[in-house]
C-alpha cells in the first residue's frame, strides 16, 4: 500500500489541475483513502512536486523482427554501454536500445506503457518473446492487416461479416491488440516492384483500392467495437505534397461516430504532411492537416517528431523505406512476411543543418502545437524519427516560444521559408502536454486503465520535481526539459521502480491482447483459412502465439 | 613517467583504457583505476605492477601486453612505449599524442583516429586504421608506420592521414577509402576496391581491380562508384 502526500495533481481525464491531494494505492491499484490502512502504507512525499499518471507510448516499435533486424544491421549502435549488469541487466544501445534499455529508459522518463506500432503476424511469436524481455512497462502489439491477403479478398467481395471473422481471427492468434495499417495496398504493390500512388490505385491482381481497404477496415473494426480503432500510417508516405493523400484519407471516415473514441488514428504525421512538389520545393502541409483534424471530432492523430542526431527508420512502408534508401545512399535492410506485409529498414541522422531534415523536424512541432491536445499525441514514431527518452525536449519545446526561437537559430533556415513554425505563438500548457502524453493516448487506444489517476486507474504513477506553481515552463524551459528526464519517482502497478531518475527495481508488465471471437461467427472463414494455409509456409495448427508462450498476458475481451 | 608490468601471465583478455593522462595522477588513484580481466572489473594494481619515474606525460608498459586491449583508445598528448607486442584496438580514437610498438600490434590498430602518431617496430594485423563495423569513416588524420609486415584490410573507409607499411600486406587495402594515403613498400593483395578518394602506393606486387581505369602515373578508380582514387606504383 502507497500514500502520495501532498502531491500536484494534474490529472486531465479527471479534470484535475494542480491540485494539491494525496493518492492510494492498493494492489496495484488507485483507490479511495477509505480503502487503506495509512499505518501500513509506504508514504511517499510528494510536496511541491508533480504527480502524474505513468506516460503512456501508443506508437513506438520496441519489438519484432523491425527493430531486432536493425540491431543486427547496426553495430554501432550496440557500442554504447548503458548498464552493465548488476542487480539488474546490462542495458545497451545508442538508439536502437536492447530490450531491457527500452523498459528501463521508459521508466527513467516516467513512462509505464508502450505499444508496438507494426508486428508482422507471421513474426508474432517472435514479438512476443521480445515484449516478454521488456521489463517495467505494460504493453501491446498491433499486428499490420493492410496487404494482407484475406482482407484484400474480403474487401473485393464486400463481405464485412468474414473480414470481422478474419480480424478476430487474427487478433487472438496473434495475441494482438488492434488493426494497424500501413500504406494500403502499396506495400502488396511493392511485392511486384512497384506501389499506390492514390487512394484509388489498384492493387495488382486484388481489383481493390486503398480506399477500399481502408473504410472497410474501419467498418469493420467499429462494429467489433475494439477498444482501439483503425491506426493507420497513410498512403505516400514520405512523399512531398503527400498531405493532401493525408487529409483525403480523414475525411474517408467524415459522419462516422463513436462515443468512447476516435473512429480512425493517423500515425506519425509529420512524415505525411509535406506540401510542395519535389523535394526542391518541399513545404510544410501541417497548418491544412491540423485544420481538418480539427473540425472532425473523429480522428486523432500521433506526431511522429524527428529529433536531432542518430535514428533508424523503421516501417512496414516496404517501399518507401527503397526510396529513403536510394534517396540517402545508406544500409537498407528488406524484410518481407509472406503475404501479410513487408518492412525495410534504413539507418538515418536528422542534421540540423540539412534543410529537409529541419523541415520535417519543424513540422512535427507544428502539428503539436497547431492541432488541439486532446486530438494530437506526443510520439517520435521511435525509432523513425529518434529516440523516445528525448520526450522531455518535446514537451519543453511544445510548451516555450523562447525555447523554439533558440532552437530555430541552430536550424537551417529553409524553415523560416518552408514552414510557419517561428510565427507559431502558440505554448502548450503543462495541462495540455499531459493530455498529449497520458489521457489522451490512453484513450487513443481505449485503455481505461491508463492515463489517468482516478479509482479504479492502474497504479502507474510519475512523480517530478516540478512544482507547477512555481515554473513557468515559458521562461523555464530548461527545467521542464531537465526534471522529465529525471522523476523523482515511477511508480509501476504500485511498485516503485525508479527513485531520483535511477532504476531501482525491476517489474514485468503485462502484455494486453484482444479477444473479439465472441462477436462473429469464426466459422464462416473456416473454408476460406484453409485454402490460404495452403500458399503458406507455416501450417494452420503451428501458426500465432498461445498464452502459454507470453510471460503476463492480459486478454481484453470485447462484447 | 609511469611504468606497468603485468603481473602475471593473462589467460583472457584485459580490456584497459590507459592514456598517458594516467602518469599524472595520483598514485592512488592510478592503483584504483578500473579495468576488465575477461568479465571480472579489476583495478590497475591487482593485474600490474605500479612504477612512477618523474612526472613526465609518458606511459612505459614492459612485458607482453597482447592480451590487453585498448591501449591509448583516445588519447589526445603524450607518449606510449610498449616494450612487447600488444593487444588489439590499440590508439583506436587516437586524438593526438605518440604510441610506439617495439613489438607485434593486434587488430584494429588507429582505428578510427583523428590525429597523433603510431609506430610499431614488428608487425601489425588486420584492420589497420578502419572503421569499426557499422561506422562511416575510418582513420581521418594522423600517421600509423609499421616497420614489418601487416594483414588484411588496411586503411577500410580511412579519410584522412597516412599509414606506411615497410613490409608486405595482405588482402583488401583501401577498401571504400575516402581520403588520405596508404603505402605499401612490399606486395599486397587486392587494392581500392569501392575507393572514392585518397591515394594508395604500391613498391611490390599487387592484384588491380577491373574497375581502375589507366590513368598517366598509375590507374584511378574505383569507376562502380565514380571514384577519383588513385593507385600508383613506386
Ligand atoms: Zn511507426
Amino acid at each position: 500500500m502507497l500514500w502520495i502526500k501532498n502531491g500536484i495533481v494534474i490529472d486531465p481525464k479527471n479534470g484535475i489541475d494542480g491540485e494539491k491531494m494525496d493518492i492510494f494505492v492498493k494492489d496495484g491499484k488507485i483507490v479511495e483513502e477509505s480503502e487503506v490502512n495509512k499505518n501500513e502504507c509506504q508514504v511517499i512525499d510528494a510536496n511541491n512536486k508533480l504527480v502524474l499518471a505513468g506516460g503512456v507510448d501508443m506508437h513506438a516499435h520496441i519489438a519484432g523482427s523491425k527493430i531486432n533486424t536493425g540491431r543486427t544491421m547496426r553495430p554501432e549502435e550496440m557500442r554504447i554501454v548503458r548498464q552493465t549488469a548488476g542487480k539488474l541487466r546490462a542495458s545497451m544501445g545508442r538508439v536502437l536500445l536492447t530490450s531491457p534499455a527500452i523498459g528501463y529508459e521508459y521508466a527513467k522518463i516516467g513512462y509505464t506503457t508502450a505499444v508496438e506500432a507494426a508486428s508482422p503476424p507471421i513474426g508474432s511469436p517472435h514479438t512476443h518473446e521480445e515484449l516478454d524481455a521488456i521489463p517495467v512497462v505494460d504493453k501491446a502489439a498491433l499486428p499490420v492487416f493492410g496487404n494482407w491477403h484475406p482482407v484484400f479478398k474480403f474487401t473485393a467481395e464486400k463481405d464485412r461479416e468474414k473480414l470481422k471473422a478474419f480480424i478476430a481471427w487474427a487478433l487472438e492468434r496473434t495475441k494482438g491488440f488492434g488493426v494497424k495499417v500501413v500504406n494500403p495496398g502499396g506495400v502488396e504493390a511493392w511485392m511486384y516492384g512497384g506501389n499506390v500512388r492514390s487512394l484509388d490505385d489498384e492493387v495488382p491482381n486484388f481489383g481493390v483500392t486503398p480506399r477500399e481497404i481502408i473504410t472497410e477496415l474501419v467498418k469493420a473494426n467499429e462494429e467489433l467495437n475494439l477498444p482501439h480503432s483503425v491506426h493507420l500510417h497513410c498512403n505516400n508516405l514520405g512523399v512531398p505534397g503527400n498531405y493532401q493523400t493525408t487529409i483525403e484519407t480523414m475525411k474517408l471516415v467524415s459522419g462516422m461516430k463513436n462515443d468512447d473514441r476516435q473512429v480512425l488514428h493517423v500515425t506519425h504525421v509529420q512524415f505525411n504532411a509535406y506540401a510542395g512538389s519535389s523535394w526542391r520545393d518541399v513545404a510544410s502541409g501541417a497548418e491544412e492537416i491540423a485544420k481538418v483534424v480539427n473540425s472532425m471530432d473523429n480522428v486523432t492523430i500521433d506526431m511522429g517528431q524527428p529529433i536531432f542526431g542518430h535514428a533508424t527508420a523503421m516501417t512496414g512502408d516496404a517501399p518507401f523505406q527503397f526510396t529513403l534508401h536510394k534517396l540517402t545512399g545508406a544500409r537498407w535492410s528488406n524484410k518481407d512476411s509472406e503475404i501479410e506485409g513487408g518492412a525495410g529498414i534504413v539507418p538515418i541522422v536528422y542534421l540540423p543543418k540539412n534543410p529537409v531534415h529541419a523541415l520535417q523536424w519543424a513540422i512535427g512541432l507544428e502539428l503539436g502545437l497547431l492541432v488541439d491536445s486532446d486530438k494530437v499525441v506526443l510520439s517520435t514514431d521511435y525509432p523513425n524519427g529518434g529516440p523516445y527518452t528525448e520526450y522531455p525536449y518535446i514537451m519543453a519545446m511544445l510548451m516555450s516560444k523562447r525555447m523554439r526561437e533558440k532552437e530555430l537559430e541552430r536550424v537551417s533556415p529553409y524553415v523560416q521559408k518552408a514552414t510557419s513554425l517561428a510565427a507559431i505563438d502558440v505554448e502548450k500548457t503543462l495541462y495540455e502536454v499531459v493530455q498529449m502524453t497520458r489521457s489522451l493516448p490512453a484513450r487513443v487506444l481505449g485503455l481505461e486503465n491508463k492515463g489517468h489517476l482516478g479509482v479504479g486507474a492502474d497504479a502507474d504513477i510519475a512523480i517530478y520535481n516540478i512544482n507547477p506553481a512555481e515554473v513557468d515552463p515559458s521562461a523555464q524551459y530548461d527545467v521542464i526539459n531537465a526534471e522529465f528526464r529525471r522523476p523523482v519517482y515511477t511508480i509501476k502497478g504500485g511498485e516503485v521502480v525508479v527513485r531520483d531518475g535511477a532504476i531501482v527495481a525491476e517489474t514485468w508488465g503485462r502484455t494486453y491482447w484482444v479477444d473479439a471471437r465472441k462477436k462473429v461467427d469464426m466459422q464462416a472463414i473456416d473454408e476460406d483459412l484453409n485454402s490460404f494455409f495452403e500458399y503458406y509456409s507455416v501450417e494452420r495448427r503451428n501458426y500465432g502465439v498461445d498464452d502459454y508462450w507470453m510471460r503476463s498476458p492480459e486478454r481484453l475481451e470485447v462484447n | 613517467m609511469l611504468i606497468l608490468k603485468p603481473k602475471f601471465e593473462f589467460e583472457v583478455s584485459v580490456e584497459a583504457e590507459l592514456t598517458p593522462d594516467l602518469a599524472e595522477k595520483g598514485l592512488e588513484e592510478i592503483r584504483s583505476f578500473k579495468v576488465w580481466y575477461g568479465k571480472l572489473e579489476k583495478s590497475l594494481e591487482e593485474l600490474f605492477e605500479i612504477e612512477m619515474q618523474g612526472d613526465e606525460k609518458k606511459l612505459v608498459l614492459d612485458g607482453d601486453f597482447s592480451k590487453v586491449k585498448w591501449i591509448g583508445a583516445g588519447m589526445s598528448e603524450g607518449e606510449i612505449v610498449v616494450k612487447g607486442n600488444v593487444g588489439a584496438n590499440c590508439g583506436a580514437y587516437m586524438k593526438g599524442g605518440r604510441i610506439v610498438i617495439e613489438g607485434n600490434a593486434d587488430d584494429w590498430l588507429g582505428a578510427e583516429m583523428k590525429d597523433g602518431e603510431i609506430v610499431v617496430k614488428g608487425n601489425a594485423k588486420n584492420l589497420i586504421g578502419c572503421a569499426y563495423y557499422g561506422d562511416v569513416t575510418g582513420m581521418q588524420g594522423g600517421g600509423i608506420t609499421i616497420e614489418g609486415n601487416a594483414g588484411n584490410y588496411i586503411g577500410e573507409k580511412m579519410a584522412g592521414g597516412v599509414i606506411e607499411i615497410k613490409g608486405s600486406a595482405g588482402d583488401f587495402i583501401g577498401t571504400e577509402m575516402k581520403g588520405g594515403e596508404i603505402v605499401i613498400h612490399g606486395d599486397c593483395g587486392f587494392v581500392g576496391g569501392d575507393m572514392k578518394g585518397g591515394i594508395i602506393k604500391i613498391g611490390g606486387n599487387f592484384d588491380l581491380l577491373p574497375t581502375f581505369r589507366k590513368a598517366e602515373d598509375g590507374w584511378v578508380g574505383d569507376v562502380l562508384v565514380n571514384g577519383e582514387g588513385k593507385i600508383v606504383k613506386i
